[in-house]
């Protein structure tokens, strides 16, 4: 496969050793001299000095039989002109762009760069599955010990919602004390159904309050 | 009318204050502040300091209500990218863009921009002042 | 005395090709070593690199029999092969590496650029990069012959 790498900046350049590493023919346009002069020095002869937002320089650099446009530099706009220069001028089998701004995946998108990445995004991601989105809400902690108040919302979709709380199978020790439901404060009996919507006010300790998180609002 | 410019520089300072004094109304963006010093002393439309190429602030100044948009920053990228956001997702029904490069304007004509370069125009206005003659027999065409 | 055992000559149908040639030819000889000629066609990147490039190649097969001429006279044998690159110093260096040469003699012509003399870019990437020993003959400045 031949790819064209616009940009040779950090992403730029592991890319295109990458794409080296599996076997592909890459070329990495890079505008920047010295920066040009410092991936060949890495990567050998597979850099080309010159904007690759100009039509003749995506031209030289054989855009035409290019399976793949790499738009890779630290700029939306450029790399959006970049795709749409390949796709229009020199139709490009398949362009990808690398986006900062995620918003600009649906203009990207509309403009007919169907292949956006965003770094942004990406850490976005990671970030929302580390935070548990239902997570248990510390209160406090009981003095001198390792007991702790927490409080868990029942969710929609969750799996013990419209279960008695005696189906729940809570990790011991653990108690859940007072449910607030609305305006209503209940003491639960084991028969007391569990809502959604519901405040659960749980007692546990510390090394268990992720089997409780478990238990209570799924993982 | 109600227009947007995107870029303060001489150019865009120029024709806002112009198009104001024509009675429009304008806003004019630019990232920087100081920019706004180009417009004349009793510039009547509105001066917002942000970055064109970003929905939120095209939304936030009312692009859905503007009639015109014109880019003309010194970046052609941004140019054309703030164009395209205006005329695809905004559907401003007059959008300009000025754009230096005449190849690029070349492909973003074929895009359907209506994209304007001030290299192309300077550059035929100063052969036909040195050589009218290369003007009528067409020689003046940038054949890159 | 030095004295090489594989001696790499790229040629390009330049002016100096013969003096180069020559040159290596006699030193061979006399360290009973090889010669190992290579022209090289630098491929534009909007071709792939194996591209066919008939009238490249006729132009190359051209200069190496030139060489192989060349060496006849010195009773020298040549080897000769045709490189199709991206970027001829790279190339030149590569190939010296692969090939395990010794020496590297590179003939270079008097070129201005601007009213300067200009190297071009083949020969200080080849000076910087290759690890054996390099040896450039330049043309004589003005020409003799009235060429």
């Amino acid at each position: 496969m031949y790819v064209i790498v616009a940009g040779g900046g950090k992403v730029g350049f592991y890319l295109a050793k990458e794409l080296v590493e599996h076997g592909h023919e890459v070329l990495v346009v890079e505008s920047d001299a010295r920066r040009a002069a410092e991936i060949e020095a890495q990567l050998g002869s597979i850099v080309m000095c010159g904007p690759a937002d100009e039509a003749r320089v995506l031209r030289d650099a054989g855009a035409e039989r290019a399976d793949l446009v790499c738009a890779v530099t630290g700029d939306d706009e450029d790399n959006l002109v970049i795709c749409q220069v390949a796709k229009a001028r020199f139709h490009a089998s398949r362009v990808i762009a690398r986006i900062n701004n995620p918003k600009n995946a649906e203009i990207f998108h509309k403009l007919g760069i169907d292949d956006t990445v965003s770094a942004t995004d990406v850490v976005l991601s990671v970030i929302e599955q580390e935070l548990p989105r239902q997570h248990l809400i510390p209160l406090l902690r009981l003095r001198h010990t390792d007991v702790e108040v927490v409080e868990a919302i029942v969710e929609e979709g969750s799996t013990i919602a419209g279960r008695r709380l005696r189906d729940v199978a809570l990790p011991k020790p653990c108690t859940i004390a007072v449910i607030l439901r609305d305006d209503a404060v209940i003491f639960p009996e084991p028969d007391t159904p569990i809502l959604i919507g519901d405040a659960l006010i749980a007692f546990t300790t510390s090394e268990n309050e992720g089997p409780l998180r478990k238990a209570l609002l799924g993982e | 009318m109600f227009v947007i410019i995107m870029g303060c520089g001489r150019v865009g300072a120029r024709v806002a204050s112009a198009m104001s004094r024509g009675g429009h109304e304008v806003l004019i963006l630019d990232v920087n502040a100081s920019a706004f010093d180009r417009l004349d002393a009793d510039f009547g439309g509105t001066t917002v300091v942000g970055n064109g190429i970003d929905m939120d602030v095209l939304r936030r100044i009312g692009i859905e209500r503007a009639d015109a948009f014109l880019a003309c920053t010194q970046g052609d990228n941004r140019n054309i990218m703030a164009s395209q956001i205006a005329q695809h997702i905004f559907n401003v029904s007059k959008v300009v863009t000025r754009i230096y490069d005449p190849l690029r304007q070349d492909t973003f004509k074929a895009l359907g921009l209506e994209a304007i370069s001030s290299t192309v125009i300077a550059a035929d206005r100063f052969i036909e002042v040195l050589d009218p003659d290369l003007v009528q027999e067409g020689l003046a065409v940038d054949r890159a | 005395m030095f004295n090489p055992k594989k001696i790499l000559v790229p040629v390009n149908g330049g002016p100096q090709d013969a003096t180069v040639v020559a040159l290596a030819s006699q030193l061979a000889k006399r360290s009973k070593g090889q010669v190992y000629a290579i022209y090289v066609i630098e491929v534009r990147r909007t071709l792939p690199l194996d591209a066919d490039l008939p009238s490249e190649r006729q132009e190359a097969d051209v200069v190496l029999d030139g060489v192989e001429h060349a060496a006849e006279e010195w009773d020298q044998e040549v080897e000769t092969e045709i490189l199709q690159a991206r970027d001829v110093g790279t190339a030149i260096v590569e190939e010296a590496v692969e090939a395990n040469v010794d020496l590297i003699l590179l003939g270079i012509s008097y070129r201005r650029k601007f009213g300067e003399f200009d190297l071009g870019r083949t020969v200080p990437y080849v000076l910087k990069n290759a690890p054996c020993e390099v040896w450039v003959c330049r043309e004589q400045i003005g020409d003799r012959s009235g060429r």
